[in-house]
Parts: structure tokens; sequence; C-alpha cells
């Protein structure tokens, strides 16, 4: 049996660790809750941008845009989130394992892939992969829509497309439900899939400018747009829940495993002091004998 | 007429109004209600929100937009932008501390690509800057 100073350390150092993370579960729940209004947020947007959509069908060929026109995917690009830190419990192994499927099935089908990686996890896991064709890394991404990497990203994704060297675009990202539930999935970005909506009392004199072409471009970019900006809100708020899940697991194991010590440091030390008496009594014995 | 300004972060404003003041590719326009039904680009810039026919121009709400879709029908205008924000949300001294920095990143350029995200940077600061100076022009009225 460990001696009571082992133990006490021990039982010390838990406690230390159990501040820790009970800590870091607090920081992720309220992150958490801030990101999960975030995911709400732009759900109206992608209706707004659909509606419009569905007022320029009435004037033009929607699905004949190069937006939404599919063709034979011959190459293929993975837009894959993961986080920028760890201690998230399954977060980024899921999403590694849903891209290794991935590319597994572009082998099967022999359709060459590209990948833009998003976060610290997936850039180091994307590197140690042979034969993987990354074509950016980004990390330390916020929650601005307007910020540089954000459209950096949809601008290359676009301009891919837009220039056929690429098929179709696939986003690889963790899809919140809700705090307890997360999970991981492949949607596709390009070609756009036209979500037509009721239109509303659209004017049939109605007048476009500069053109009803270019209005479409414009709207069918901030669906796409709308789109990836809700997978990387959806991912962040999977992250912060399922590191406030881990955390809390953790803080839990912490305060079984130090109460478990402290029972067998009080163990330790009545054993000890049994012993002790026991020795007492023996030596007072043979003194009286 | 209903406003109805919706961003990626949320519904920003959704409330009648008498008066939308706003910068499209083809000039600013001014839309009061009974516009004609249009549907056209709005440009980054500052828009004005006039809430009550009588109000004075002191009175103007002002907001910054980054480009977008405006789309006018007989009682509704309904703005679709990335990012807007209401003057009294901008804090100015980050904003000309933001406008600095992205003015010393287009002058240290290497390329053509951060040349352009240095310009959109310049403009898209200078927008807040004017919309947080309106603001604060307009409270001490």
């Amino acid at each position: 049996m460990a001696s009571t100073q082992v133990l006490k350390s021990r039982i010390h150092s838990v406690k230390n660790t159990k501040q820790i993370t009970k800590a870091m579960q607090l920081v992720s729940a309220s992150k958490m809750r801030r990101a999960q209004d975030a995911t709400k947020a732009s759900g109206p947007y992608t209706q707004a941008a659909c509606e419009l959509l569905s007022s320029l069908s009435n004037y033009t060929s929607v699905e004949q845009h190069p937006f939404f026109v599919k063709r034979p995917v011959k190459r293929r690009l993975i837009v894959v989130i993961a986080s920028d830190k760890g201690l998230a419990g399954a977060y980024n192994s899921n999403i590694f394992k849903a891209y290794i499927e991935q590319l597994k099935k572009d082998d099967k089908a022999d359709i060459k892939n590209a990948t833009i990686a998003i976060g610290r996890k997936m850039s180091q896991f994307v590197t140690r992969i042979e034969d993987s064709n990354v074509m950016g890394v980004y990390e330390n991404l916020n929650d601005r829509p307007n910020q540089r990497k954000f459209k950096t990203i949809l601008y290359s994704i676009i301009e891919m497309f837009e220039k056929g060297e690429i098929d179709a675009v696939d986003i690889i990202y963790t899809k919140f439900i809700n705090s307890i539930s997360q999970q991981p999935r492949v949607d596709r970005v390009l070609p756009a899939g036209f979500c037509k909506t009721k239109s509303e009392n659209t004017s049939p004199d109605i007048r476009f400018e500069p053109s009803v072409k270019e209005v479409l471009d414009v709207v069918a970019r901030r669906l796409i747009g709308a789109q990836v900006f809700q997978a990387l809100l959806d991912a962040r708020a999977s992250e912060h829940s399922m590191r406030m899940i881990a955390m809390k697991n953790a803080t839990d194991n912490a305060s079984d495993l130090a109460d478990d010590l402290t029972l067998a440091m009080n163990k330790a030390r009545q054993g000890a002091i049994t012993q002790e008496l026991a020795e007492i009594s023996g030596g007072v014995e043979s003194l009286n004998a | 007429m209903q406003l109805t300004l919706t961003t990626l972060l949320g519904t920003k404003v959704d409330r009648i109004i008498y008066e939308l003041i706003v910068p499209t590719v083809d000039g600013e326009i001014a839309i009061f209600p009974s516009h004609e039904p249009l549907v056209t680009l709005a440009k980054s810039g500052v828009i004005a929100i006039r809430n009550k026919k009588n109000d004075s121009n002191d009175k103007l709400e002002y907001l910054a937009i980054t480009d977008g879709v405006v789309k006018i029908s007989q009682k509704k205008v309904d703005l679709l932008v990335d990012e807007a924000d209401y003057g009294r949300d901008i804090s100015e001294n980050e904003v000309k501390a933001a406008l600095e920095r992205a003015l010393k990143m287009r002058d240290e350029a290497k390329d053509q690509v951060e040349l352009d995200e240095a310009h959109q940077l310049v403009n898209r600061h200078t927008v807040r800057l004017r919309v947080a100076e309106l603001h604060r022009r307009h409270r001490h009225n």
C-alpha cells in the first residue's frame, strides 16, 4: 500500500486538475451558449436569399446559372472544418473519420480530390496523410462573416468552380443539433441546390438593375456564402458543446478519483495507527511479563 | 413601409419606416412608401433611415452596410447584406485604429492579393468611421 504522503500528494494533484477541468467546462458552457445563438442567426439570411431566388426564377432560368448546373464529378474539393484546440472529446476524431471515408469513396469512384483544411488540428492531420492534395490551410477563424479568412476561403472555392478546376465542393463539419447531440455531416456546397420557396406577391412588372443576370449572380454567391458560414457556426457550437461535455466527464472522474484516493489514504493512516497501537501494547505486555 | 435588413448575423432591422436612403451600383437612391417594384444591388456604404415622415434630418438613423441586394415591393423593402452595424454600436477610436492598420497594410502589400484585401479593409473601415462620426454629430445636436 502506498504511503499516506504519496497518496496526499496524488489527491492534491487530482484536485488541481479538477479545478482546471471545471474552469474549462464553465468557459465552454458560456462560449457554447453564444455560439448556439449565432447558429440560429443566419437562418433568416438563407431564407431571404431563397425567396429572392424564387422571385428571380419567374424571370430567368435559375437552374441554368453555372452555380446550379450539375456536371459529372471528376475532381472534387473537400472543405473540412475541425478545431484549433484539443480536449474536445471525439470532436476532431469524428471529423477525421468522416474525411477519411470521403477520401476512400473518391478512390473507389476514381475521383481526384483536393482539400481545404480549417482549424489547426485538421491542418496537422492532412499534412500527415500521404497523397493529400492540400489547397489551403486556415487557422484561428473568428465568427465574423466579413473577416478576411472567410472571404478568402469562399472566393477561392467559387473561383475554382467557375474556372472548371473542380466539379463539386463538399464541406465536412459537425452539425450542431443541440447541446447533447452533434453529428459529423458532409454537405454539398457547389453545385448549389435551388431552394424554391413560395414567392410572395412578386409584382409582374418588377425591374432588375443592372440586370436579372447580375442580380442572380450576386444572390447565388450570397447563398453559397451563407451555407459555408452556417457550417462554420455549427462547427464552432459543436466544438464548445463537446468540450463542455468532455470537461464535465473529466471533472466527474477527478472527483471519483479524489474520493477513492482519500479512502485509500484514510485506510493507510488507520492501518498505521492500528499497527502503532499493537506495537505499544506489545511493548507494554513484554515489560509486564 | 416595412424595412427588413437581414445579415449573416441575424435580422438587424424589422420595422415600419418612412424613408430609406441606400447606396446602389447605380448611385444613391431614396425609397419612400409605394416606390416602384425593383430589385437592385446595394453597395458597401452608409444607409440612412427616417422613421417618421416629420422627422428632421437630425433624427436619421445611420448604419454601415456591406455589399448586398435590395428588393423593393409595394409596402416592403428587403435588404440582404453580409454585415450591418448601427453607428451607436461602432467605437470611433477602435475603427480609427483599424483604419490605420489597414492603410499600413495597403502601403506594405507585397502582392495583388494582399493589396485587394487591404483595399477592402480600408473601404470597410472608412464607411464604419463615417457612420460613427455621423452618429456622434447627430447625438450632440
